[in-house]
């Protein structure tokens, strides 16, 4: 599967990462001028947090091996593929109890303000070559990589 | 969420991947170009292979969000701080749109000042030649100033020194003072509004000077009281840092008159010692020229295996030496004519045909700096404001210049490779159109152009300016399709600025342009012998323009929001045409962008700026990235001004 990689060192904090996500999980929107930037209904899933006093890391969804979000999903939401080794989260039999977000050991993961979403998760931007957060990346602090799935 | 201030508008993706070209691979290295809509110059610049700015784009593409939507603050240390909906405000407090205003308002404030330092010195240009009692080289535009200004001296050097104190003393003014100019210089109507709104400026600097004070680090925190500073600040660069620039370099260097012009890299003879000049200041070109034209220089040159010294025009400055090319011997001597707009100065260089830069103002890219150590070309400067890395400032003005051209010549000829695109430009494009050209062009009367409205032949006039930039779908793409789409539709356009530049070199400034027009447009065109789109040259000319719509407000006896006249600066690039676009805004026009000037993340400056002005001023500013929807909607507002007009 593919994976996204983070060299924290080069990260600069900018967010375009953060920016590019939502533009890519908000409806009707194509672009960076279009996002609202001041509506809460504009989520991302992925976040830059301050690492120590100096650097910053952007937090994005690992999709991990074992995925502590999947086996602590009592509703059976969140599943590992074992085909493409992605975490999917589908909202529908999703019932907000947020175990997932309290279990997820990278703090990645997020309650939406939009109830019906549920859960903010990182699908990797399944339908696109390059997810929307690498490709923003003008540090090239994200990078996809090729890894063997365990 | 999406912004919904924005429903119902198409804004594109800066990001530019459809109009990207992958250029032949070159030493392994496959080069990713932007597309042009000069089709010669993007057959070149894959030619060439050299960066310029047409390749850094590609480098350039993400984009921030916060700088776009202009909700980044970085006035203090606190910051640099962004508005998200986790983070709606500065640690300060500041909202966004106090963010949005503040950065807005700096930007405007800075174009202002371009445009003002732009008249400071072809006024003190005007000061020297007056006291110097050097030659007046248009006494028709001397009368219309003395005029305007109510100057009562006979003495025609009394009245350039006059004119010249008028405008300085205006400039110079503190902020309480207003500037007197403004009144004699504004139509009527306009100014008793601009009084009532209290947005009439005071010393131009000094209201410059205040934009900053406001904007900085926790004063001013009102967006409305920052707008009509921004309104106070186009009123100011239009009339004097756009008009009477205009004006004033007449007088200084000669009228510009009608005739048929070749533009393009065409233009330039390799025989010739060429020197490429880039800027805003013609004014600062009158002794060059001069000198340019003696014998001795010419015999210099002849020694040195040339056939002259030559002026190769570039930016706005080359329109300039254009528009005023018929009427003056001085600048037709040396002036060989314009090779194209901001953009297109880097791929001339790669002709090897340049032998020196001499820049004065904007539009001079850092690019041309290392373009100009690979051709081996020497650059100095007339202005410090336009000192780029590599130049160096002549000792005296115009003998050192050319003294340096011809060192440059000898030392470079036979080192570099020369190969000028013979086809890239137009061959015969109408230039030289001003105010006053046009209605002398007309009969002395602007009453053919109201009967083609009134009568609905011509659905109205439309400006098509400003600058060209690399991101609106390539380089002036938007503009070409655009105007294209306007003259379809019946709508005269009328060019200055980058803009024309573009325009003359595709060839929509010539008579045979009419085949691309409405039907009606294209019989007017034919009768008259006119192209579609009339060039008027530099950006300064958008004064001009101004001054054409004045008239025909004036013969129409109504002001100026009523009348079928919308502006378009679609590839606007920078703080200059902000301030120019202010001044659209403060006359009462709507004015198109294809790209949003970095308001979007304040809501209430966005909902000022393209919806409520319209209430005070009559103007609004209307975003629209497509190319058909902006011609529709401009199409539209003509529609409904006529409606108003009952015509």
């Amino acid at each position: 599967m593919k994976r996204i990689f983070i060299d924290y060192q080069k990260c600069q904090g900018c967010r375009n990462c953060v920016l590019a996500c939502m533009v890519e999980k908000t409806e009707g929107v194509s672009n960076l001028w279009e996002i609202d930037l001041s509506h809460p209904e504009t989520e991302s899933r992925n976040y830059v947090s301050p690492r120590d006093r100096f650097t910053t890391v952007p937090l994005i969804c690992r999709h991990c091996d074992e995925p502590e979000c999947a086996n602590n999903c009592i509703s059976g939401a969140m599943k590992k593929d074992s085909l493409s080794g992605l975490v999917k989260h589908d909202s529908n039999p999703c019932v907000g109890c947020c175990i997932c977000v309290l279990s997820c050991p990278y703090g990645v993961l997020r309650p939406s303000v939009k109830e019906e979403e549920g859960v903010l998760k990182c699908d990797l931007c399944a339908d696109k070559e390059t997810p929307a957060c690498v490709s923003s990346c003008t540090t090239k602090a994200l990078s996809l990589e090729e890894v063997e799935v365990s | 969420m999406k912004n919904p201030l924005i429903s119902g508008f198409s804004i594109r993706s800066p990001w530019f991947k459809d109009n990207e070209i992958i250029n032949k691979e070159k030493e392994d290295v496959v080069m990713v170009l932007c597309r042009t809509a000069d089709e010669q110059l993007e057959v070149f610049l894959q030619e060439q292979g050299e960066e310029t700015s047409f390749h850094r784009v590609a480098q350039q593409k993400v984009k921030c969000g916060f700088g776009l939507q202009g909700v980044c603050c970085k006035l203090c240390t606190n910051g640099p701080c962004r508005i998200t909906p986790d983070s709606p405000c500065g640690v300060c407090g500041a909202t966004a749109d106090t963010i949005v205003a503040r950065n807005f308002l700096r930007t405007v404030a800075a174009g202002s000042a371009c445009y003002l330092h732009v008249v400071e010195n072809a006024a003190r240009e005007l000061q020297a030649l007056a006291r110097n009692g050097d030659e007046i080289r248009s006494e028709a535009t001397l009368q219309r100033l003395v005029e305007m200004m109510g100057i009562e001296e006979k003495d025609p050097h009394q009245q350039a020194l006059l004119v010249s104190e008028k405008v300085l003393e205006d400039l110079y003014r503190p902020r309480e003072e207003k500037m007197e100019l403004v009144k004699r210089l504004s139509y009527s109507p306009r100014y008793h509004l601009w009084e009532k709104l209290n947005i009439l400026p005071g010393g131009a600097k000094a209201e410059v000077f205040d934009a900053l004070v406001k904007s900085s680090t926790n004063l001013n925190s009102d967006p409305q009281d920052m707008l009509l500073h921004v309104l106070n600040l186009g009123i100011s660069t239009g009339i004097y840092g756009l008009t009477l620039t205009n004006l004033l370099n007449d007088v200084i260097i000669g009228e510009p008159s009608i005739y048929s012009a070749k533009t393009g890299f065409r233009v330039v003879d390799p025989d010739y010692i060429n020197i490429l000049v880039t800027g805003h200041q013609h004014a600062l070109f009158r002794d060059l020229q001069d000198q340019m034209a003696q014998e001795e220089t010419v015999k210099l040159a002849k020694k040195a295996g040339a056939k002259g010294f030559c002026l190769v025009g570039s930016t706005c400055v080359g329109q300039d030496m254009e528009i005023r090319k018929g009427s003056t011997e001085k600048v037709g001597e040396v002036y060989c004519g314009h090779t194209g707009n901001n953009f297109t100065s880097e791929p001339l260089l790669q002709t090897g045909a340049i032998d020196l830069i001499a820049s004065e103002f904007n539009c001079t890219l850092p690019g041309l700096e290392r373009l100009s150590e690979t051709y081996q070309i020497k650059m100095v400067y007339l202005d410090d404001v336009a000192k780029k890395a590599t130049a160096e400032k002549p000792e005296d003005h115009s003998e050192d210049i050319l003294k340096r051209a011809l060192e440059s010549y000898q030392e470079r000829r036979g080192q570099v490779k020369i190969s000028i695109p013979q086809e890239h430009g137009n061959p015969s494009a109408l230039t030289g159109i001003t105010e006053t050209s046009l209605k002398k062009f007309l009969g002395d009367t602007y009453q053919p152009i109201l009967d083609l409205i009134t009568s609905g032949k011509i659905r109205g006039i439309a400006g098509v300016v400003g600058c060209s930039n690399l991101t609106t779908e390539g380089h002036d793409v938007f503009t070409v399709k655009l105007t294209k789409e306007l003259i379809k539709k019946n709508i005269l356009v009328l060019t200055a600025g980058c803009t024309s530049g573009g325009l003359a070199n595709v060839g929509l400034t010539n008579p045979e342009a009419a085949r691309e027009a409405g039907e009606n447009l294209q019989t007017i065109c034919r009768e008259l012998g006119i192209p579609p789109v009339l060039n008027f040259g530099p950006c300064l000319s958008i004064g001009r323009l101004e001054l054409v719509v004045k008239e025909l407000a004036e013969a129409l006896d109504v002001d100026l929001p009523a009348l079928p006249v919308v502006l378009s600066a679609p590839q606007w690039l920078e703080e200059q045409a902000l301030a120019d676009g202010a001044f659209a805004l403060a006359l009462g026009l709507t004015i198109h962008l294809a790209q949003p000037p970095f308001i979007l993340g304040g809501k209430t400056v966005t909902q000022v700026l393209t919806k409520e002005l319209k209430n005070l001023t009559g103007g609004r500013v209307l975003v629209e990235g497509d190319v058909k929807k902006a011609a529709q909607a401009l199409a539209l507002e003509l529609e409904t001004k006529r409606d108003g007009l009952g015509i």
